[in-house]
């Protein structure tokens, strides 16, 4: 096919809009470099009503809310989810994993949970503790700056709690505990685990004078119209464009990293979507950001005759070492909440409290930590709301089923008094769970799709047996009853499916040694010098932390020692 | 003028004269244009072409949805509020029934949907010689009596309680999803506010139970300052 260029020649060119790209985009615009933004998806702003769910009633959708066309519901704002039309992958057989993608500005950003944690200093060199895994080739002092800055530049509510592995940041105050979150508080602490305020990037308090204060909907997963949440489309890439440095191309799917004869990258391919047609564009610098797995696809796709096994895998690591966090959940039932008198409770779109890790390893069965996030039950309907409308009724002898009036009566008794407990935990890094290019499928656009091989090992289901065990506590902790049967050693204790907590990372993994990793230290390719990584690639270990804020703080890094080594012109 | 209005305006305005898309609006059912101009809700273009198709296109006999409808009113029947077709139950299942009609739902608007009205027809004949549509409704609350409740001490529950379950299951979940359902249950959010913690009225129905302790609350926003721009020392200590 023939490949049209007509671009201009960039400073740096920016894969993917999501946090490690928008965040790219800001710190190399703000510095005067001239970037071009390509993106696979549409323009998304949270703010077009054309485009925005915020505010919206479950009856404004003909199926409620239902989540046919998007897996977490109508409202929710992710465009895409574990399945894009006509963008298959496929799997190694009797393995799994589920690949989540959102094809728009901001990507995963808009649809986030906003919890917003710091690795710890533990965290980067947890092999020093239990021996498993890789240590990172940096420690928590050589991010700490830029988690502080971050916190400053976009807001974080927390609270300083000087807990070592859990570091405290520069926090917006938190809300105030939900009724039901006081019970989890009074169960947790009767359990001995710990348990304090959330840490969520969402504005209780203005922060500048361009975002918006959150006016308390509960609906941060539809993307805030007010920007008073962070996604890296409001708080990046919207603001960026107004400063005339960026060009911004969407719908725009990149297939490989171009290079000249000694193997530098000059730019880009991307395929319109609109139109089919491939197109390059040149720059001297290119950071990709498109995920982990794009991202890794993309360079095993860029073969080259200096990079005939991809760009950048000389190590023939690149989509090794992928990993997800660990997930299960457990729905408690708790009878003091029966006959709730009804108030607006939706508070931020998400828990007001959490329990971060509280054990010691030592004395465990399995290694690393799990964090314990609260859910809500007391919310607005969608699709699915009292579909077993008295369930509840065994728990007090009295039959389940029937119609009529008292269905209605049984629904309203029994709403907001059950809340959900979920674990989010660490998994060891494995050189067998892994993503590669499947050379027996394309998708619609003709790019080679990726297979993935993923397993779940001992340590991991060990741990969710363990969230388990401690989410049965808890309930009676809290004077609940954990609904459900505990999932059984058969079914691996309810582990979620690999990919399913969408923390995916580790597929071009940093590192001092370039035949034991992809990328060094400043996330550049150890093959290269003007190719970087600024998703979740790197990651050398995903602690039991949303990734995002690493993320972000590892992408600024990485900017400043761009526009440092444009300027010594070393690229 | 009401938000629909708006709407149909802004639509007619951007077709403009075109002769070919006014003939189509104006060939349609109006109930159906409604339904079009009422589901507003940040689609993307692949998304609305979904909802236009199904909103256009009909699954169910106009028997079938008025036994759904005597259904869902035995079900779940009017209160001082309204009944089930003001909470748009009816076409929530005529909606479902096409956007679940795929072989990834396992065609269950002809599997599931179509065949409870199969099931319960057939019952409501051997008992009375009548289908559903024909029997009183102190006929068909005999019917609901035996299918309406599992039965634990068996294995595999019967099709019939099975698909009884379901359309209950619909039919309530239809009810609290709509506006007056919601109204109903009590639902008080999606709305601005600033939340300032549980009302007092409400932790004293809990007290001996749970409560705020002070420690807590005292690093919590104090709202009265929540527009004041965010300002910290050196130590991450909040000072505005």
């Amino acid at each position: 096919m023939e490949i049209i260029n007509n671009s201009p020649k960039y400073d740096v060119i920016v894969v993917g809009s999501g946090a490690g790209g928008g965040m790219a985009t800001k710190i190399l615009s703000d510095a005067g470099l001239k970037i071009a933004l390509v993106e696979a998806g549409p323009y998304f702003d949270p703010a077009n009503p054309d485009q925005m769910t915020q505010m919206k009633w479950p009856w404004e959708s003909p199926r409620r809310g239902s989540g046919t066309t998007r897996a977490f519901g109508d409202f929710h704002m992710s465009y895409g989810h574990w399945k894009i039309e006509g963008e298959p992958y496929t799997i190694e057989k009797e393995t799994n994993f589920r690949w989540w993608r959102s094809r728009m500005l901001g990507g995963r950003t808009n649809h986030w949970g906003r919890i917003s944690l710091r690795f710890g200093p533990k965290d980067f060199k947890s092999k020093d503790y239990d021996g498993l895994g890789e240590n990172w080739p940096i420690s928590y002092d050589d991010i700490k700056p830029y988690y502080d800055k971050l916190d400053k530049l976009i807001g974080v509510f927390g609270t300083k709690e000087n807990i070592f592995n859990e570091p405290d940041g520069f926090f917006l105050p938190p809300p105030k505990p939900r009724l039901h979150e006081l019970f989890y508080i009074k169960g947790a602490r009767k359990s001995g685990v710990t348990v304090i305020p959330s840490r969520l990037s969402i504005l209780t308090k203005r922060i500048n004078n361009t975002r918006g204060v959150c006016f308390y909907c509960g609906q941060c997963d539809r993307s805030c119209s007010a920007y008073a949440d962070f996604s890296s489309s409001s708080c990046y890439v919207i603001p960026s464009l107004k400063g005339g440095m960026v060009d911004l191309y969407t719908n725009s799917m990149v297939v490989e990293v171009k290079t000249d004869k000694n193997g530098r990258a000059t730019g880009v391919s991307y395929i319109n979507k609109e139109n089919g047609r491939e197109y390059s564009i040149r720059g001297k610098v290119v950071v990709l950001a498109a995920s982990a797995c794009s991202s890794a696809r993309i360079l095993l796709n860029s073969k080259s005759k200096a990079h005939p096994d991809g760009l950048g895998n000389s190590s023939n690591l690149i989509g090794k070492y992928l990993h997800d966090s660990t997930g299960t959940g457990r729905s408690v039932f708790i009878p003091d909440l029966i006959n709730r008198k009804t108030y607006n409770e939706d508070g931020v779109g998400g828990m007001h409290v959490y329990s971060p890790w509280w054990l010691d390893n030592k004395k465990l069965d399995f290694p690393r930590g799990y964090h314990i996030e609260i859910g809500r039950s007391f919310t607005m309907p969608e699709y699915g709301f009292g579909y077993n409308p008295n369930e509840l009724n065994r728990f007090f002898g009295v039959k389940v089923g029937g119609y009529g009036d008292k269905l209605r009566e049984d629904v309203k008794k029994y709403y907001g008094s059950t809340i959900g407990l979920s674990g989010r935990g660490e998994a060891i890094p494995r050189k067998d769970n892994y993503c590669e290019i499947d050379p027996d499928t394309k998708d619609k656009w003709g790019i080679p799709v990726l297979k993935f091989r993923y397993k779940w090992s001992d340590y991991e289901i060990k741990q969710v047996k363990h969230m388990h065990d401690t989410f049965e506590e808890l309930a009676y902790n809290m004077g609940g009853i954990a609904l459900g049967n505990k999932p059984t050693k058969e079914q691996n204790y309810g582990i979620s499916a690999p990919g399913e907590i969408i923390h995916e990372v580790g597929t071009t993994r940093m590192g001092d040694d370039p035949y034991n990793s992809v990328v060094n230290k400043y996330e550049r390719l150890h093959d290269v010098d003007n190719v970087y990584v600024v998703d979740g690639g790197p990651f050398v270990s995903q602690a039991d932390k949303n990734p995002t804020w690493t993320i972000m703080a590892l992408s600024w890094r990485t900017s400043e020692y761009i526009i440092d080594q444009l300027k010594k012109q070393n690229i | 003028m009401d938000r629909r209005e708006t709407i149909k305006n802004i639509l007619l305005g951007s077709i403009g004269s075109s002769v070919l898309l006014e003939s189509c609006v104006s060939s349609l059912d109006n109930k159906v244009l409604d339904k079009i101009w009422e589901y507003q809700y940040g689609r993307t273009s692949e998304e609305k072409k979904r909802d236009d198709k199904f909103l256009n296109s009909r699954f169910f006999s106009e028997t079938e949805l008025q036994t759904i409808e005597k259904i869902a009113n035995i079900i779940l029947p009017p209160n001082e509020l309204g009944d089930i077709n003001d909470a748009g139950v009816v076409e929530l299942f005529e909606f479902i029934a096409k956007d679940w009609s795929t072989p990834a739902h396992n065609n269950y608007g002809e599997k599931v949907l179509r065949r409870g009205l199969i099931v319960f027809d057939e019952l409501c004949i051997q008992k009375f010689g009548l289908k559903l549509l024909d029997c009183s409704k102190s006929q068909v609350k005999v019917l609901f009596d035996e299918i309406s409740y599992e039965n634990k001490s068996l294995k595999d529950q019967k099709e019939s309680v099975k698909l009884f379950a379901t359309y209950r299951g619909m039919i309530v979940t239809g009810y609290f999803t709509s506006e007056i359902g919601i109204k109903d249950l009590g639902y008080k959010g999606n709305t601005p506010n600033v939340w300032n913690g549980v009302p007092s009225e409400v932790l004293e129905q809990y007290i001996g139970i749970v409560s705020y302790d002070k420690e807590w609350i005292d690093k919590c926003v104090d709202q009265s300052k929540r527009g004041d721009i965010a300002k910290w020392d050196d130590e991450g200590n909040l000072l505005t």
